[in-house]
């Protein structure tokens, strides 16, 4: 059975430190939400907080549907879990791994064997059940401790970087089958990471944390197209902000001037790899120059740093068939509805 | 939850017996098929410290083979004769055992929460916790304070009356009792390096050596006890935890001991 999960003013202090603001977090049954930022931002915390690993401090509560879970230890939450740190016995074959929740939950051999099947066989991995864990390559490990979690029919399923210690291939193909492992359960499922494309992938929502706190939730497209504040925007996307103006309906930026319907005041624009084009006349509205630093082909396009008004580094992809070369001046036209605007603090 | 606790192993390079005298892999091999035939399979096992007798990873390859027909969680820890780097090199799979620094973990997956610490001073018996990993003890302790939790360190933290041995203990076993006696549910301190069972009270719990499964130091209770070791009967102990019971210890002597027999025939005590 999956679980709404809520979680009501939890803070977590460890000594004088408090590593998490007192916080408040609603997940949907069945939904999938993706808790992203840098380390210490208190994602770990959170997750722990869920899976009973960690008490809040007093005055949080922790609930599984009407059950208020705060008191329970990991073991009575029915909760599924992947570790980031020891994910499976290393001594133990793959099919002894997947049933060994199942084991120590006490279910019966038959009926552990039968789970144990149907786990290969979704997880697509029957032939390896008799390997040891030191003959199997990274992904197919991660897929063994995802048939381990899953095979105790958690109410919750909780995902501590499951694919930070793969390579950047794997990772992608393994998101891949998660998602969609993930949406065929339909388990209320907790995933954190600090890998914004993961989230993106992965999250039905994302709850995108800093410094103890929750900067923003929402989907990937909110979180992308809407970011709540300079440092979403900034985690997020792959340049910083620049720093802007508005003055009587025009927005200044590194050169470049637009009619912008905003009140007056320094702004932050956030510039993202789609939100200009390399353009041949300098004349008009958005048009500003830049210096080519690098130009990376990518095959399907080619992603270029450049600098804009002094030391501004921004991310742009433009056409794989166009090659300007590193140390020379272009002119890049800004898309006005691409542009992320932010009034500065 | 059964949880069974083997200690000081000394595993030598194939062929060689430590201090002339004993057999360690032989040993290591008759504790390996002792569990497993035991009529309760252990849920997991921890290894608390003196693995192989010189740290060479030769020893660890060795160690690793007899270990391998165990195919239940294993957890391995270090103590004053391992070193760390060839260690981790041997069990390479065993990713809890991290990739530099002290080898320190907590492991979740069970009713009873396990915190390993690591007091292994490089070159020297003695054992030292230091600052760092005390207060990382604290903060895992202070994570699920109704938890209850065994605490694993090779070096007992407490002086056992064994003066040769008391010599070479935990330098720093206050600082650990400072720490413990904050927590209520540290439910026992498990330790090696005696190569006897022996326990006492400590910071509110209960602190424990188990038996080694080769050799034994000399029962000699006396400050100028002679550096010394006998060949009692090696063993392991099982700790036992049910939320109703807490936990529970046992010592198990290896061998090939008669029995069981029965005590009743027909439902009558046999006279």
């Amino acid at each position: 059975m999956t679980v709404p999960i809520r979680l009501d003013a939890c803070a977590k202090h460890y000594g004088a430190t408090r590593v998490l603001e007192p916080l408040d977090l609603d997940i949907t049954a069945g939904e999938t939400v993706v808790l992203l930022g840098p380390s210490g931002c208190g994602k770990t915390t959170t997750l722990r907080l869920i899976a009973g690993l960690e008490v809040p401090d007093p005055g949080g509560r922790v609930r599984f549907g009407p059950r208020d879970v705060t008191d329970l230890p990991i073991e009575r939450r029915n909760v599924g879990m992947v570790f980031q740190s020891y994910a499976l016995f290393p001594n133990m074959s793959v099919a002894q791994n997947i049933g060994y929740g199942l084991k120590i939950r006490g279910v019966a051999t038959a009926e552990r064997r039968r789970r144990v099947g149907d786990m290969l066989d979704m997880m697509r991995i029957a032939e390896l059940q008799d390997r040891a864990i030191g003959q199997l390559s990274g992904g197919q490990r991660q897929r063994v401790a995802l048939a381990r979690a899953i095979a105790v029919k958690p109410d919750v399923l909780l995902l501590d970087e499951p694919l930070t210690a793969l390579d950047a291939k794997l990772r992608e193909s393994l998101r891949v089958e998660i998602d969609s492992l993930l949406r065929g359960l339909g388990i209320t499922t907790v995933y954190v990471t600090h890998d914004q494309a993961e989230a993106m992938a992965l999250g039905d929502r994302i709850v995108v944390m800093s410094k103890g706190r929750i900067a923003q939730i929402g989907s990937p497209r909110d979180i992308w197209f809407a970011p709540a504040d300079r440092f979403v925007a900034e985690f997020i996307g792959t340049t910083s902000p620049l720093p802007g103006e508005i003055a009587g309906g025009i927005l200044t930026v590194a050169g470049a001037t637009l009619p912008w319907a905003a009140g007056d005041g320094p702004v932050d624009v956030v510039v993202r790899p789609d939100a200009a084009t390399l353009v041949g006349d300098g004349a008009g509205p958005g048009r500003l120059t830049a210096t080519v630093r690098a130009a990376q082909f990518l095959g399907d396009r080619t992603r270029l740093a450049v600098t804009v008004a002094g030391d501004h580094l921004l991310t742009i992809d433009i056409g794989a068939r166009e090659t300007p070369a590193p140390g020379t001046t272009v002119t890049l036209a800004l898309h006005p509805a691409a542009l992320i605007v932010l009034a500065r603090r | 939850m059964l949880l069974a606790q083997i200690t000081d192993l000394h595993i030598k390079p194939r062929g060689r017996l430590a201090y002339r005298k004993v057999d360690t892999a032989q040993c290591l091999e008759t504790a390996v098929q002792a569990l497993l035939d035991l009529p309760q399979v252990p849920d997991a096992v921890l290894v608390t410290g003196d693995l192989v007798d010189a740290g060479r990873p030769e020893e660890y390859g060795l160690l690793r083979e007899i270990l391998s027909p165990i195919r239940l969680p294993l957890f391995l820890m270090p103590g004053n004769h391992d070193a760390r780097g060839p260690l981790r090199a041997g069990f390479p799979d065993h990713r809890y055992l991290g990739t530099d620094g002290p080898i320190h973990y907590a492991i979740e997956e069970f009713p009873l929460r396990l915190l390993a610490l690591d007091s292994l001073i490089d070159g020297q018996g003695g054992g030292r916790l230091g600052a760092a990993q005390l207060d990382w003890l604290d903060r895992r302790l202070a994570e699920q304070p109704d938890r209850p939790t065994v605490v694993a360190v090779h070096h007992p933290p407490f002086a056992t009356g064994i003066g040769h041995m008391d010599k070479v203990g935990l330098e720093d076993a206050a600082g650990l009792a400072t720490v413990i006696g904050r927590h209520g549910r540290v439910e026992r301190v498990l330790s090696g390096h005696l190569h006897r069972a022996i326990q006492t009270r400590f910071a509110g719990t209960l602190a424990s050596t188990a038996p080694s499964t080769a050799h034994s130091v000399a029962l000699d209770i006396r400050a100028g006890a002679p550096s010394a070791f006998s060949l009692e009967p090696p063993g392991f102990q099982l700790h036992w935890y049910e939320p109703s019971a807490g936990l529970v210890s046992h010592t198990a002597a290896i061998g090939d001991w008669a029995g069981p027999f029965p005590f009743f025939e027909n439902g009558i005590l046999i006279d």
